[in-house]
């Protein structure tokens, strides 16, 4: 494992070291054995860096050895060569559903997008459903059963379990326990339930690590049960944001996410905007979005917290006597509150602890909240994970009690909290079963891996954050023979040739039954076809709120002095469970810009204190348990927390295996988002972390342009600057098309899906930490992050730079063999194959948007040949590269449209970025077309371009961020 | 070698002792005899060694490319760029001396025309090939080439880099028969006076059966007039338009119209601070102080110190521009370059191509052989480092700060360095074997203009 | 002196044949080529001969980038009644009975990063042997064009000599007859906007 995946990013120093010049050219030239596979792009590319390895000319000479076509000896019905198809089916994240369609080509998986049907995407796809396809072709991940460490077959864990079970018959389950993460598939359930009647005395544990206990465990003492919500953002004029995570983690955040924006583009809303206040203890993107932020430590949080309360009615009154920094800053968004009635929502993230989830409820409640900003629905995953559980688990393991014990898809042993010792508890237990994706730690500590299907190769179904059932299709015959839980669970019931498809259809038959549903066909193609089980959303019930709930908190406790570890998860790793995923691992944190590793995440003004400086490895100890972090200084994170992301330092499994520190070691059952007492100390050792952003600030530069939305309404133009564009020669006519781009940084909310979009669609390969170092990231695509105003609370401003496709484009005039090109589109034209690699292009980029194969990055990837999209050439080494605005989505739909002799439609081109977007901060069309949607929105006075001093006049344009600043808090920029 | 050498005030540009017969015995029996000195083998044996490491990083960068390299995104381009420019510059102040004062029909110039043009002609490939090293498929530098027989489609005729490429290629040919054109009598004469039969055929090939008739003569001389009449502007092109691959970037630091001059001054400079070294070194080497004299060395000093004080004139206004102008991205730029991560590189330029040259001024200091050699010396090192200011921190802080980074040499950047120089040693050492240093033909004149007063 | 001038002369001619003359030579372009196929498929006979429209086993020519190389069964629908027994076509039925695919060789090969699109050919009047040659005389298919970029921009610099009527565009022997409207004219019927053609970005992407 550890060798395949040093092979992804293989440094200049292991290469130098490499025995034998062999070896070298057998790395560097094509694998002839490779030669013969069909459709193969890459060998065509391999060829040519290998002629290139040896000097040799590679454009014209006789054909290398014939390539072969195979046709269909029966040609499926529907499938066109060369043409793509879509298949709709649903990627989970604990246990929530996200409907995806994924493009098909030559009956291959190539990309996924997000599904339009689907509530909980409708139609944008986060960067970790764009990389699961690379997940489903992952080579690292577990390929074979392991029993007792040694090689074992699918018959001979049928015939141990079934062994057993007869035992666990005789004494009614007692000893069988069953662990998984949260579960909503309801035919999951219904086997389980199943499992359930024949043994009696068997327990399921569910546990996840970054579950949201704290929200339930509020919304039973505030609504009497454990609800789940959802909000109506429509209705939310007033959003306070308590370390939220509202549009970037919770369920449904796709869909938040593009409701929160609609809200605020003022240019488009006829001059209304929503207003944010944000206090958090570290930077969330709700929080660079927010008009106003606070950076609190958690025990100032509370204070704040209770005084709000107090203010708006929603807590006793005596809560204002407690002095609370930033009292002004209170009032003045208590009173904005209180003047919004019924139109506010306060959330807190879900690692804030019961309390401040209770007094946000209690604060959503005496301002009529709930029902209109927010709507209670029954959970979609009942009995959702508990820590207890997993502690009562571990008890019964440790003393005994647990002689079977199942684990589906989960891998307490990493994430376990790590005063429980799960490790020694799973020893105690005879037989162990895990099914995992990769061999992880949990599944090597098991007495039998089984290799769990991905996602898209079994048959399932899961409920999104509003309950809608999506049913599974797997989109490809299984790789990598893994096997789905439905069927594991189906042995446990006795049946010996389980069958995905046969369990996951006869549930449903069965359900449509019950249902009433009468043709069941028709059900069932139509729910594969949509992608949805149609109206199975959940009905929204109505509890009401207990008033009182607040009086049952203690005194508020004092800020205790000394650093405190905040435990959180990665934006993009997800706790753990995606960071075997390269291009996960590859894409830049959305604020510390960070690539392959995590890092201890301190405010500027205790790093100045402590004396560290970012690279600085700090040795963290918390109850004898300890941890070496490098420190990275992020702006914005409140003084005195140390944040710890979540999710790395595996010691098995794939890719992700020995990358970032696993700080997982430090978390408590009794603590598991927050920590006091730890102690510091400085190892004087230093890492060289990853980043990829050179500066923070724009310089000088006129790259952000931001106001206020009074300004705005004042003077709608007072951002414009006066037209610049001077030219000694003639314009260029676009008399057909005229392809631009609109970027609206007031939507963009820096979630990086447009970042790994780009990279899936247009076949970008990753480069590995070493190449990142060295500043040869390949993104097409990438979101900057500017700050301004104080270093401890600055404000943010994201923004996306993709290719300008300059109508004068200086890369243009100084390429000497016209690689570098205009089209009549006015599209800025990169010629791979005709580049011979001097890289002035590169040199004369305003914008530095170009990349360049300092090696064949492509030909390194060890992702399959097949996973690559056939319509995007694959580059290799030497030449040039650069976003095309998808030319290849363009040239499709031009060609469709010439066939019919009518110009292309608006929206019959969504570039892979626009369409992964959920917020739609990005839109793309015809400029020439005046109602377009991009058309649209670049008359919009807000409308400017980057550096329009340089006369290079990019089709790229975006549109001015504005803030909505309460007047009666001091402009925190001034 | 003497310590000081005497400088007479009107000075004869030969020494008393020189003779028509004895200068050629003198010159040619370096070619001729078959003791080879020890120091020409030592010279000769390092610049072996260096191209030995030149070959080894050729095929390195073969097998893997150009990532081998410390160059990124945004620092695109890196030593093989800076070097070129140094190479180029090199090259041209050879043609400078041996051209333009020829035409300005400046004495001194005879002695020390060849040893400049040798220089040129060993400066010259390694110039011409960094470029194409440096490419990403450097297989296919010949798409530069005007011919569409097979793609249909033709070079660029608005990139500066494909100017450049045709006026290297120009300006290496022009060089190559200039060299010849000037060498042929020389060749002959050394013919005559060889003893052995391999010495008398190979010169006598390569003497195109020259027998010194007036024709020939008249013939040779025309030629060598206009070329050099052609050559002179040719070599201010060829820089000006190195100069333009810059100038021709929208990139801070680079999008100035001062850089065609600048080079050219830098040309100057460098050109003949290292003739200076090489003149030195031959005249100690070969005992020719009485045809290289102190003369030739004021004289090659005295442009050097012209050279450095136009370049200084030129480093004003790489200032003056950024601050007095407008454009935030420049100032930035400029402050960057004098104060950022590359500030000892734009210092050290300053005080090795400005400071310390205006010595020169002081004529105890022309005189001194281990001053001016040193002087020279700092000022090739001074020129690297110029070209260096130019090309990498104008890169590495653009106009995109999300963009700025830096660029740190690999161990193979360095191997591209020492490789070329060993390139220059090895082709200048066999030439100084196979060649007369000294142009024989046209100092005879000079002996025999002597003589007639 | 002129052996001189002779021996620089021979030398440019050299230049100038490597550069205009070798490259075009058949060894490079490959031109004719003829591999073995695994069943001795014969263009005229099926064409000619039978008069089979191209479609009937190019089946997506008009709708999709790629033509379509006909499966298995399409060769069966008449091979099951006719030729039962033909020894040639013992892998056409070896390859239905087994359901192994057929293994043909691939005479027009492309660089990968060259994107053809046949559709949008046949949509803007472009008949087969444009770029396939007399490929209804053909007993075994053979390459017939360079395949070079100029070739391809020869058309794409100036299409209208080669355009056709439309339902000529399948016509293996079409020849062009007084009658026929001027490539001009089908130009303007077809919308054909030469200017933009030779865009790199219409078959580089």
């Amino acid at each position: 494992m550890s060798i395949a995946h040093r092979d992804y990013w293989r440094s200049l120093e292991e290469l130098a070291e490499s025995p034998g010049f062999a070896q070298l050219v057998e790395r560097e030239a094509p694998r002839f054995r490779d030669m013969l596979g069909p459709l193969d792009r890459r060998n065509f590319l391999r060829l040519m860096a290998a002629a290139m390895a040896l000097g040799g000319l590679s454009d014209c000479g006789p054909e290398a050895e014939p390539r072969q076509l195979l046709p269909y000896v029966e040609q499926p019905p529907g499938i066109v060569p060369g043409q793509a198809r879509y298949y709709a089916t649903a990627t989970t994240r604990s246990g929530f559903a996200t409907g995806v369609l994924i493009e098909h080509r030559m009956a291959r998986p190539v990309k996924v997008e997000g599904n339009p049907d689907h509530p909980a995407s409708l139609g944008a796809a986060s960067a970790i459903m764009q990389a699961s396809i690379l997940e489903l072709y992952d080579p690292r991940r577990a390929q074979t059963i392991l029993g007792q460490g040694q090689i074992d077959s699918w018959e001979h864990l049928i015939t141990a379990l079934f062994d057993r079970r007869e035992q666990l018959l005789a004494r009614g389950g007692a000893g069988l326990r069953l662990l998984t993460g949260a579960v909503t598939s309801p035919s999951l359930r219904a086997q389980i339930a199943l499992l359930q009647q024949q043994f009696p005395a068997m327990r399921w544990h569910q546990w996840e690590p970054l579950g949201r206990g704290n929200e339930r465990i509020a919304s039973e003492r505030m609504l009497g049960r454990p609800l789940d919500r959802r909000f109506d953002l429509d209705n939310a004029d007033i959003i306070f944001a308590i370390e939220s995570d509202l549009i970037s983690n919770v369920p449904g955040w796709l869909a938040y996410a593009r409701q929160f924006a609609a809200h605020r583009r003022p240019d488009e809303t006829g001059g209304k905007m929503s207003r944010i206040y944000a206090i958090e203890s570290t930077p969330t993107l709700i929080g660079a979005k927010a008009d106003h932020r606070l950076a609190l430590g958690p025990a100032d949080l509370a204070a704040a917290m209770r005084y709000l309360a107090a203010i708006t009615g929603a807590g006793p009154q005596d809560w204002q006597q407690t002095p609370v920094a930033d009292a002004a800053w209170l009032r003045a968004a208590a009173d904005d509150l209180n003047q919004h009635k019924g139109r506010v929502l306060v959330h807190a993230g879900r690692e804030q602890p019961v309390e401040i989830h209770l007094l946000a409820d209690a604060i959503n409640n005496a301002l009529g909240a709930f029902g209109q900003t927010i709507r209670l629905i029954e959970p979609v995953a009942p009995s959702g994970s508990t820590d207890q559980s997993l502690e009562a688990l571990v008890g019964d393991m440790t003393a005994g009690r647990v002689d079977t014990l199942v684990m589906l898809e989960t891998n307490p042993v990493y994430d376990a909290p790590a005063d429980l010792d799960f490790t020694a508890a799973l020893n105690r237990v005879p037989l162990s079963v895990s099914l995992a994706l990769y061999a992880d730690e949990t599944a090597m500590a098991s007495t039998w891996l089984v290799p769990a299907t991905q996602e898209y190769e079994a048959w399932g179904d899961a409920r999104a954050f509003d309950g809608t059932i999506t049913i599974q299709q797997p989109q490809v015959r299984r790789l990598y023979n893994g096997h789905s839980p439905h069927e594991l669970l189906a042995v446990l019931h006795g049946n010996t040739l389980p069958i995905d498809y046969q369990l996951v259809r006869d549930f449903w038959q069965n359900e449509t039954h019950q249902r009433g549903i009468g043709d069941f066909d028709r059900f069932w193609h139509e729910a594969l076809r949509i992608g949805i089980v149609e109206n199975s959303a959940a009905p929204t019930v109505t509890a009401t709120p207990n008033a009182s709930a607040l009086t049952s908190l203690q005194a508020a406790e004092k800020p205790v002095p000394g650093v405190q570890l905040l435990f959180r998860e990665d934006p993009l790793v997800g706790g753990g469970r995606d960071v075997n995923n390269p291009w996960l691992l590859e894409t830049p944190r959305p604020f510390t810009r960070l690539t392959w590793d995590n890092a201890a995440l301190i405010a500027p003004a205790t790093a100045k204190r402590l004396g560290l400086g970012i690279g600085d490895v700090l040795e963290i100890a918390d109850h004898g348990r300890k941890v070496r972090a490098p420190v990275f200084v992020l702006p914005g994170q409140a003084a005195d927390c140390i944040t710890l992301p979540l999710g790395f330092g595996h010691t098995a499994g794939g890719l992700g295996a020995d990358i970032g520190f696993d700080a997982y070691r430090l978390r408590t059952s009794a603590a598991p988002w927050i920590t006091r007492g730890a102690t510091l100390s400085r190892t004087g050792e230093t890492y060289r972390l990853a980043t990829v952003q050179g500066h923070d600030r724009v310089a000088g530069r006129d790259l952000v342009r931001e106001g206020t939305l009074t300004e705005y309404q004042d003077n709608p133009d007072f951002l414009r600057r006066p037209e610049t564009d001077q030219s000694l020669y003639p314009e260029y006519k676009y008399p057909r098309y005229a392809w631009a781009m609109a970027i609206d940084l007031n939507s963009c909310i820096g979630c990086q899906s447009c970042v790994v979009a780009c990279q899936a669609e247009n076949n970008i390969p990753t480069v590995g930490k070493d190449m990142v170092l060295q500043e040869r990231i390949m993104h097409w695509l990438r979101i900057d992050r500017y700050y301004h105003g104080p270093v401890d609370n600055p404000a943010v401003a994201f923004e996306p730079v993709p290719c300008m496709h300059c109508e004068q484009a200086p890369c243009e005039v100084v390429c000497p063999v016209h690689a570098t090109v205009h089209d009549h589109d006015g599209l800025n034209l990169m010629v791979y194959n005709r580049c011979i690699g001097t890289r002035f292009c590169s040199n004369n980029c305003p914008y530095k948007v170009r990349r360049f194969n300092y090696f064949g990055f492509a030909e390194r990837d060890d992702r399959p040949p097949e996973s690559w999209n056939p319509e995007v050439t694959v580059r290799n080494r030497g030449v040039m590269e650069k976003c095309t605005y998808c030319i290849q989505r363009i040239r499709h739909a031009e060609i469709e449209a010439d066939k019919q002799d009518r110009l292309v439609p608006d929206g019959a081109i969504q570039t892979a970025c626009q369409q992964s977007c959920p917020t739609q901060a990005i839109i793309f069309g015809n400029r020439n077309d005046r109602d377009s949607g991009v058309a649209r929105r670049k008359a919009s006075l807000l409308d400017y371009t980057l550096l329009d001093e340089l006369n290079t006049r990019p089709r790229t344009s975006y549109a001015a961020l504005i803030r909505n600043p309460n007047p009666k808090i001091g402009d925190r920029e001034a | 070698m003497t310590v000081l050498i005497d400088l007479p005030r009107e000075a004869p540009v030969v020494g008393p002792g020189v003779t028509l017969r004895s200068l050629s015995e003198e010159v040619s029996n370096r070619v001729l005899l078959p003791n080879t000195p020890r120091w020409w083998w030592i010279g000769f044996a390092l610049g072996m060694a260096l191209l030995l490491t030149f070959v080894v990083q050729l095929i390195w960068l073969f097998i893997n490319g150009v990532g081998i390299w410390g160059i990124n995104i945004p620092v695109a381009w890196g030593f093989a760029i800076a070097e070129y420019v140094w190479w180029i510059a090199l090259a041209s102040g050879g043609t400078i001396v041996s051209a333009l004062f020829f035409l300005t029909r400046s004495p001194w110039r005879s002695a020390t025309n060849r040893i400049a043009e040798t220089m040129l002609l060993s400066a010259a490939p390694c110039a011409g090939l960094l470029p194409i090293m440096h490419l990403g498929r450097q297989g296919l530098f010949y798409w530069l080439f005007p011919y569409s027989s097979v793609m249909g489609v033709w070079p660029q005729v608005r990139s500066p880099l494909w100017w450049d490429f045709v006026c290297l290629l120009c300006y290496i040919l022009m060089s190559i028969m200039y060299y010849y054109t000037g060498l042929l009598p020389d060749l002959a004469t050394v013919r005559d006076l060889a003893r052995t039969r391999w010495k008398q055929v190979f010169y006598g090939v390569l003497a195109l059966g020259w027998h010194g008739s007036a024709r020939h003569w008249r013939n040779q001389q025309t030629v060598y007039a206009v070329m050099s009449a052609i050559m002179a502007p040719m070599v201010i092109s060829v820089h000006s338009v190195v100069g333009l691959d810059f100038a021709g970037g929208i990139t801070p630091g680079w999008h100035s119209t001062q850089f065609p001059p600048y080079f050219f001054f830098g040309a100057v400079i460098s050109g003949t601070a290292l003739i200076m070294m090489l003149t030195i070194l031959v005249r100690w080497g070969y005992g020719l102080e009485d045809v290289l004299t102190g003369y030739h060395l004021n004289a090659l000093a005295k442009v050097m110190l012209v050279g450095s004080v136009m370049l200084g004139y030129a480093y004003v206004w790489e200032a003056w521009g950024p601050i007095y102008g407008s454009d935030v991205a420049e100032r930035t730029q400029f402050f960057y370059r004098i104060f950022g991560f590359y500030a000892a590189c734009y210092w050290g330029k300053i005080v090795l191509n400005i400071v310390i040259p205006q010595l020169l001024w002081l004529p105890i200091v022309r005189r001194s052989e281990v001053l001016l050699f040193s002087i020279s010396a700092g000022i090739i090192v001074g020129m690297w480092l110029e070209r260096f200011v130019i090309v990498i921190p104008s890169l590495s802080h653009g106009y995109m700060p999300s963009y700025w980074g830096v660029f740190f040499p690999t161990f193979w950047d360095w191997a591209a360095l020492a490789g070329t120089i060993g390139l220059f040693l090895s082709l200048f050492f066999l030439l100084l074997k196979l060649v007369p240093i000294v142009s024989m033909s046209e100092v005879r004149e000079i002996v025999a203009k002597e003589r007639s007063r | 002196m002129n052996t001189a001038l002779v021996l620089s002369a021979l030398l440019f001619l050299v230049l100038l044949l490597s550069v205009w003359v070798v490259p075009v030579m058949g060894y490079n372009t490959q031109q004719r080529y003829q591999p073995e196929q695994p069943v001795p498929f014969s263009h005229k006979h099926h064409v000619a001969g039978l008069g089979l429209d191209c479609r009937y086993c190019h089946t997506s020519v008009e709708t999709s980038s790629f033509a379509g190389i006909p499966p298995t069964e399409t060769c069966m629908t008449c091979h099951s009644q006719i030729w039962t027994h033909a020894a040639v076509l013992e892998p056409v039925r070896q390859s239905f009975a087994t359901g192994v695919p057929l293994r043909w060789t691939e005479v027009y090969r492309l660089p990968d990063y060259v994107y053809f699109n046949h559709s949008i050919h046949i949509a803007k009047g472009i008949g087969c042997t444009e770029c396939h040659g007399p490929i209804g005389d053909m007993a075994l298919t053979w390459k017939w064009p360079t395949l070079y970029m100029s070739w391809c921009l020869s058309c794409h610099r100036d299409p209208a000599p080669h355009l056709r009527p439309l339902n000529q565009v399948f016509n293996p022997f079409w020849k062009r007859t007084p009658d026929t409207p001027s490539g001009k004219l089908l130009m303007a019927a077809y919308h054909i906007h030469p200017e933009t053609l030779s865009d790199c970005g219409v078959c580089h992407r």
